[in-house]
């Protein structure tokens, strides 16, 4: 699922590399080649031209001979900047190469797990955990009484006393 | 700034000036063996050459290097650094970093030149260019 198709636009004097046999594609961006974007390779890459944007590759990936890239590098096998390569970017692999004369600037993440998600591969969508309906709670439906209105006008000094409501009672002592 | 200001464990400094080879093109060397161990703060004028185990701040005029086998939770600040040990802290290279095959490093680093052998290992954040420089070294 390369997203560009390198043997129309690649004429590098580079070793004719290009090229798929199934399930492992090797790429290589010439000295003259550009790619804006992003690219997904299951196999190898070889930069030697210029690419901004992201990198994603499950073999390895190797930047020499003037190439550059800027923008995060994810290569599940190796990444190797030449002595005449520049990365400007992030990178997740499992290996990492760096040549004297190389540049290099970036956060690096190395071995396995910093590359195990594979990330353009069948994302595997989980089914959302569907909440059992207990969990959802009533709305709590109980507020404090409201201190029922401001105090009123008392009528009589009795009123003053706490009368206790024993409304009921009083029915039943004086028949 | 001929200032050696280790604090060390053991008699570890005492193998400073006639375990290592003394000088080498010129400057002083300070040589740890793989018994030795340093905590503290070290500023040296001259190289240094680390094993055992170290802890600490090390700012050394010359070059550094850790060998196989050291494991070293320092901050380094160093000419050349050439790791083949095991390293957590912050390394700032003047001129060139070197991980050898086995080296492990965690740490961010500041870099004028970076070499990365294929089986080392590294953690952190790569800057590269031109360090500035600490007009006093200390």
């Amino acid at each position: 699922m390369s997203r560009i198709r390198p043997a129309a636009k690649v004429r590098s004097t580079e070793p004719p590399a290009n090229g798929s046999d199934g399930d492992h594609s090797s790429v290589v961006l010439g000295p003259r080649d550009r790619l804006v974007g992003s690219l997904y390779i299951e196999g190898d890459l070889r930069v030697v031209g210029t690419v901004d944007g992201e990198l994603e590759v499950t073999g390895s990936v190797e930047i020499d001979d003037g190439g550059s890239v800027t923008g995060p590098v994810t290569a599940r096998d190796r990444l190797v900047v030449g002595r005449a390569g520049s990365l400007k970017g992030d990178v997740r692999v499992a290996r990492l190469v760096v040549q004297d004369g190389a540049t290099f600037s970036g956060k690096v993440s190395m071995g396995q797990a910093a590359v195990a998600p594979p990330k353009a591969v069948t994302p595997v969508i989980e089914p959302e955990p569907i909440k059992a309906p207990e969990a959802i709670k009533a709305p709590e439906a109980i507020k404090p009484p409201e201190p029922a209105k401001p105090p009123q006008p008392v009528k009589s000094t009795q009123a003053a006393k706490p009368q206790p409501t024993r409304a009921p009672q009083t029915k039943g002592k004086r028949r | 700034m001929d200032v050696q200001d280790a604090v060390a464990e053991g008699n570890s400094v005492a193998s400073a000036e006639d375990n290592g080879d003394g000088k080498r093109d010129g400057q002083r060397k300070f040589t740890m063996g793989p018994n030795d161990s340093l905590e503290g703060k070290l500023v040296y004028d001259g190289h240094v050459h680390v094993d055992g185990r170290a802890e600490g701040e090390f700012k050394v005029t010359g070059n550094l290097d850790i060998a196989q086998g050291a494991t070293a939770r320092i901050s380094i600040e160093a000419a050349n650094v050439t790791v083949k040990g095991q390293v957590e802290g912050a390394v700032t290279a003047r001129d060139k970093l070197t991980l050898a095959k086995n080296a492990r490093l965690s740490g961010d680093i500041v870099v004028r030149r970076l070499q990365i052998e294929d089986g080392a290992s590294l953690n952190g954040h790569v800057r590269m260019g031109d360090i500035e420089q600490n007009p006093s070294g200390g």
